[in-house]
C-alpha cells in the first residue's frame, strides 16, 4: 500500500523514470503505465514526453487519503476504530477528519481511503437508511446493512468508491460480528478485521489476538471480552501510529453495545 | 355585441376588421381590476407601492407578495393577475442572471425592460398562449441612475418618472402629477424615503371605501450607491407611512 | 500524414467532405498509418477496407458532433493560501501573483472573493476555474437574495456546495483544478454568537475544516508556521501578522509567489477585504548574501 519510490520528487511533480524502469505509487499519485500521455512512458506513441500544460501533470481522480479502520467483534459487543489523519502525498493537511460513522445504534461504519468518496458514501448510506426507517417503521439490521453496502459499492463497479470499509455491530440475536470489504463490495462476515495504510501491520496482530491463529497448540482458545478488546485496539494503533506514516494524531473508538453506541477519543502520536 | 368585431374576441391571433387584437385588450382589463399600484422615480432609487387588499381577518400579513426582486438592482411589481406575475418575475430573473453571465455587469434598465416586453409580446401572438393579465412596474437603479419602466400585456413597455396602473390608476396619476418631481434640469427632487410616504398617501387617497374594506400596502425600493440594492421596505417603515397617511388625510377632511 | 492530422477539427472535416471511395484510397495506401486496421481520431473511428467512418461508442460526444474535451491541466495558476481561524474571526491570505508555467503573467490579480457578507473564499491552482467557481458561487447567492425570504448561504453551506461542485466535475474527469479554501463567520442557532469558520475543498472533493489550513507551496512551508504559531485564544489582530509573516516566508522561497499580497479577515462585523499591498523584505541575512558558507552545511 505504502511503497515508496525511489527518487519520488518532493513537490509531487511527476517523476520521470527512464524506459521500463519498475515504479512504485506514493500515496495520492497513480500514475498510469499505458497511459500514451504519461511524461516519461515508453508507449508514448511519438517517443517523446507530449507537452501537458506549464503545470506539467495530468488529473488523477483517485488519491488514498491513508487512515487505518479496524472492527473487533465480541459475544456481544462490536468494537470499532479509525484514526482521524487526513494524509496527501507526504503532507497532512488535517489531523481531525472523522472516518467513521454511527449508522444505527447497533451498527457503525469506518473507511479507510479517499476522503471525498468517504464522505459521499456516508452522506449516502445516510439517505438509505433515513429512507428505510421511513418505509419500515424501523431500523435496519445489521445483516441488511451489511448486504445494502455491498450492493452500493458493486452499483460502482466501473468508477469505483475509493473506500475500504470494516463495518461493526450486533446482529438481531445480540451478537457482535465485523465486516469486511473491498472497494467493489466483496465483502466476509469475520471476528476481527482492519483496513487501510496499517492493515499489513495490523492485521495479523489481530489474527493472532482475537482468533488465536498462529499460537502454540497447548494455548486455549477464550472468549475476548469488551474491555480487553478496547485495550488491544487501542494498542493495535498504538503501535500503527508509530510504524505507519499515514496513521496517528487521534484515534475515535466506538464500542456497540446492547446498550448503544458509546465514542471515545485517544490521541496517537501526532508526528 | 353590437361591434363590428363581434365573433373576433376570441383568439389573439386574428385581427378584427378595424384593426384590433381584442384579447389583448382584454388582458388589459384584468389589469384594471387589480389593486392599485404606483411607482416613483426618486434621486437616490426607485419605490414602488402596492395596495393589497385583505380578504380574510384570518390572512396572515405579509402573504400573497406583489413585489419582488429581480436582481440586487432591480425591483418588480405585479398589477394585475399575481401569478401570471411571478412567471414574469421568473423569467425576469433568469435574463438578469444571463445578462450578468455573459456580460458580466449588471444588466441594464432598458435592456431588461425591453426583453420583459419582448417575453410578454410572445404571448399575444400564438393561439395556444393567452397574454398575460398582468402589468408590471419595474424599478432600477444602476450606473444609468434610478429608472421606473411599466410593462403592459401588450408588449408595450414605457419609461416614466412616475406612474400608477390598477384600480384607481387615474385617481393616483393625477395625484402624482400634483407631485413636484423634477427641477428644471430634470433630475428628480423626492427622495426614496419621502418617497415611501407620498406614494402611501396616494394609495390611501384613491383608496375607495366603500368597495374594499380593509387593505395592506407593500412597498419596495431599490437604492443606488454604496449600501444600495433591491430592498423591501420594513413592514413597521410602511405600517408608519400608512398610518401617517391616514392621519394626515383625515386632517384634510376636517379643514374642508 | 493522417497521424499528424489526427483529431483535429480539420481533418475530421475533410474526411466527412470526402466521398466513400476516396476513403478507400486513404486507407488502403500501404504507407499511410490508416494501413492499420482501425484508426480513432478523438471520437471517430475509420475501419480499413470498410471506407466507412463512424462515431466511436467508446467516446462520449457533446450534442454539437464535437467530441468532449476536457481541462485536464492548469494554465494559468495561483499559488499558495494561508489562512487561520481566530477566536473571533478568520484570516486568509494570498499572493496576487497568476503564473503561466514559470512565467509571473498576471501581477495584480485578487484570488480572494468576497461572497456573502459572511464568507471569503479564496483559492490557489488554475484561475479560470476559480472564476468559474466563484460565478456559480455568486449565482446561487444572487438567487437566495432575490427569495428575500431572509435565507442566505452561511459560509459551512458555501464549503459544502463547494465540495460537491468539485467532487461532482471530478466525477466527470472535468475537474476543477482548485484547492478552494472558505473563511467565514457562522451563525449559531437560537442567536448563540457567531462562530469563525475555515474549511477546504481540493480538485478531487477532499473536504474538511480545520483551524489552520495552507494550500500549493504554501502546505509544505506555510502550515508547519501556522501550526506552530496557533493558539486557541490567538486573535484576528494577530492572525493576520502570522499570516503576513507566513506570505513573506513563501516570497523569499516559492518562485511562484510575489511580494504583493491580499489578507482578508472575517469578523462578527463582517467582511474585510483588505488592500493588497506590498511586503516589506529583508535581502541582507547572512544565509541571502553567503549563501552555503554562512552555516548552511546542506550539500544542495
Amino acid at each position: 500500500m505504502s511503497v515508496l519510490r525511489p527518487n519520488a520528487s518532493v513537490m509531487g511533480l511527476p517523476y520521470t523514470a527512464p524506459g521500463n524502469a519498475p515504479r512504485g505509487f506514493t500515496l495520492g499519485e497513480h500514475v498510469d503505465p499505458e497511459d500514451p500521455l504519461e511524461v516519461g512512458n515508453s508507449s508514448n506513441p511519438h517517443g517523446k514526453p507530449r507537452a501537458i500544460g506549464p503545470m506539467g501533470r495530468r488529473f488523477q481522480p483517485y488519491k488514498n487519503n491513508g487512515g487505518t479502520v479496524v472492527a473487533v467483534s465480541g459475544k456481544d459487543y462490536s468494537v470499532i476504530a479509525s484514526d482521524t489523519r487526513l494524509g496527501s502525498g507526504y503532507s497532512v493537511p488535517s489531523r481531525n477528519v472523522s472516518r467513521i460513522i454511527k449508522l444505527t445504534d447497533k451498527c457503525v461504519l469506518a473507511s479507510s481511503g479517499m476522503q471525498s468518496d468517504i464522505a459521499v458514501l456516508h452522506k449516502v448510506l445516510r439517505i438509505r437508511l433515513t429512507q428505510y426507517q421511513y418505509a419500515h417503521h424501523q431500523e435496519m439490521s445489521l445483516t441488511a446493512i451489511s448486504q445494502m453496502l455491498s450492493t452500493m459499492l458493486y452499483y460502482r463497479r466501473f468508477q469505483p468508491y475509493y473506500t475500504f470499509n470494516v463495518l461493526g455491530g450486533i446482529d438481531a440475536e445480540g451478537h457482535g460480528w465485523s465486516y469486511s470489504y473491498d472497494a467493489i463490495g466483496s465483502h466476509e462476515k469475520v471476528r476481527a478485521v482492519c483496513s487501510g495504510t496499517g492493515q499489513n501491520l495490523l492485521q495479523p496482530i489481530l489474527d493472532n489476538q482475537v482468533e488465536f491463529r498462529q499460537t502454540a497448540p497447548e494455548k486455549k482458545p477464550e472468549e475476548l471480552s469488551l474491555e480487553p478488546c478496547v485495550e488491544l485496539v487501542k494498542d493495535a494503533f498504538t503501535s500503527a501510529g508509530e510504524r505507519d506514516i499515514y496513521t496517528g494524531d487521534i484515534v475515535e473508538l466506538a464500542k456497540v453495545t446492547a446498550k448503544g453506541v458509546e465514542i471515545e477519543k485517544f490521541e496517537l502520536r501526532s508526528d | 355585441m353590437a361591434s363590428i368585431g363581434t365573433g373576433y374576441d376570441l383568439s389573439s391571433t386574428t385581427f378584427s376588421p378595424d384593426g384590433r387584437v381584442f384579447q389583448v385588450e382584454y388582458a388589459a382589463k384584468a389589469v384594471e381590476n387589480s389593486g392599485t399600484c404606483v411607482g416613483l422615480r426618486c434621486t437616490d432609487g426607485v419605490v414602488l407601492a402596492v395596495e393589497k387588499a385583505v380578504i380574510s381577518k384570518m390572512l396572515v400579513q405579509g402573504t400573497l407578495r406583489r413585489s419582488h426582486i429581480v436582481a440586487r438592482h432591480a425591483t418588480l411589481t405585479v398589477c394585475g393577475l399575481i401569478s401570471d406575475g411571478r412567471v414574469i418575475v421568473d423569467h425576469a430573473r433568469a435574463e438578469a442572471e444571463q445578462y450578468k453571465d455573459f456580460y458580466g455587469r449588471p444588466i441594464p434598465g432598458h435592456v431588461l425592460a425591453d426583453r420583459i416586453a419582448h417575453f410578454v409580446h410572445v404571448y399575444t401572438l400564438h393561439w395556444h398562449v393567452r397574454p398575460f393579465g398582468c402589468a408590471v412596474l419595474l424599478g432600477v437603479a444602476d450606473v444609468d441612475g434610478p429608472q421606473l419602466y411599466l410593462i403592459e400585456p401588450s408588449g408595450l413597455s414605457y419609461r416614466y418618472y412616475a406612474c400608477a396602473f390598477g384600480k384607481a390608476k387615474a385617481a393616483a396619476r393625477t395625484e402624482l402629477e400634483k407631485l413636484k418631481l423634477n427641477g428644471s434640469d430634470g433630475k428628480a427632487l423626492i427622495s426614496c424615503d419621502e418617497g415611501v410616504k407620498e406614494l402611501a398617501k396616494i394609495l390611501v387617497k384613491v383608496h375607495d371605501e366603500s368597495k374594499d374594506k380593509d387593505t395592506e400596502l407593500e412597498m419596495i425600493t431599490v437604492t443606488d450607491g454604496k449600501d444600495g440594492g433591491a430592498k423591501l421596505v420594513p413592514r413597521k417603515v410602511v405600517e408608519e407611512a400608512h398610518a401617517a397617511a391616514k392621519a394626515f388625510l383625515e386632517a384634510d377632511d376636517m379643514e374642508d | 500524414m493522417l497521424g499528424e492530422l489526427e483529431g483535429t477539427v480539420v481533418f475530421r472535416e475533410l474526411l466527412a467532405l470526402f466521398p466513400t471511395s476516396w476513403l478507400e484510397r486513404i486507407s488502403s495506401h500501404p504507407s499511410s498509418e490508416a494501413a492499420e486496421k482501425t484508426v480513432t481520431m478523438s471520437g471517430f473511428k475509420l475501419t480499413s477496407g470498410s471506407g466507412r467512418f463512424e462515431r466511436d461508442a467508446n467516446v462520449q460526444s457533446s450534442a454539437s458532433g464535437e467530441p468532449i474535451r476536457h481541462t485536464q491541466r492548469p494554465m494559468v495558476t495561483g499559488s499558495s493560501v494561508i489562512a487561520m481561524r481566530c477566536v473571533d474571526g478568520v484570516v486568509i491570505g494570498a499572493d496576487t501573483l497568476a503564473s503561466y508555467g514559470s512565467m509571473a503573467r498576471f501581477r495584480k490579480i485578487s484570488r480572494l472573493h468576497k461572497a456573502t457578507d459572511m464568507c471569503v473564499v479564496g483559492a490557489g491552482g488554475d484561475l479560470s476555474d476559480f472564476q468559474q467557481l466563484t460565478t456559480m458561487v455568486d449565482k446561487e447567492t444572487n438567487r437566495d437574495y432575490c427569495f428575500n425570504d431572509g435565507h442566505g448561504l452561511s459560509p459551512k453551506a458555501i464549503h459544502q456546495y463547494v465540495a460537491r461542485v468539485m467532487y461532482n466535475r471530478r466525477n466527470k474527469m472535468d475537474p476543477l483544478w482548485n484547492y478552494v479554501v472558505i473563511a467565514g463567520m457562522q451563525n449559531g442557532d437560537d442567536g448563540e454568537e457567531a462562530k469563525p469558520v475555515l474549511g477546504l475543498v481540493d480538485l478531487v472533493g477532499t473536504h474538511f475544516e480545520s483551524e489552520v489550513i495552507a494550500t500549493g507551496f504554501g502546505e509544505y512551508l506555510g502550515l508547519p508556521l501556522l501550526r506552530k504559531a496557533y493558539r486557541e485564544d490567538i486573535t484576528v489582530a494577530e492572525g493576520k501578522k502570522v499570516v503576513e509573516q507566513i506570505m513573506k516566508v513563501l516570497f523569499y522561497r516559492d518562485a511562484r509567489t510575489i511580494d504583493r499580497v491580499q489578507i482578508a479577515t472575517v469578523t462578527k462585523d463582517g467582511v474585510d477585504m483588505g488592500e493588497p499591498f506590498k511586503l516589506e523584505t529583508e535581502w541582507s541575512y547572512k544565509a541571502f548574501v553567503d549563501g552555503a558558507r554562512a552555516g548552511d552545511m546542506s550539500t544542495w
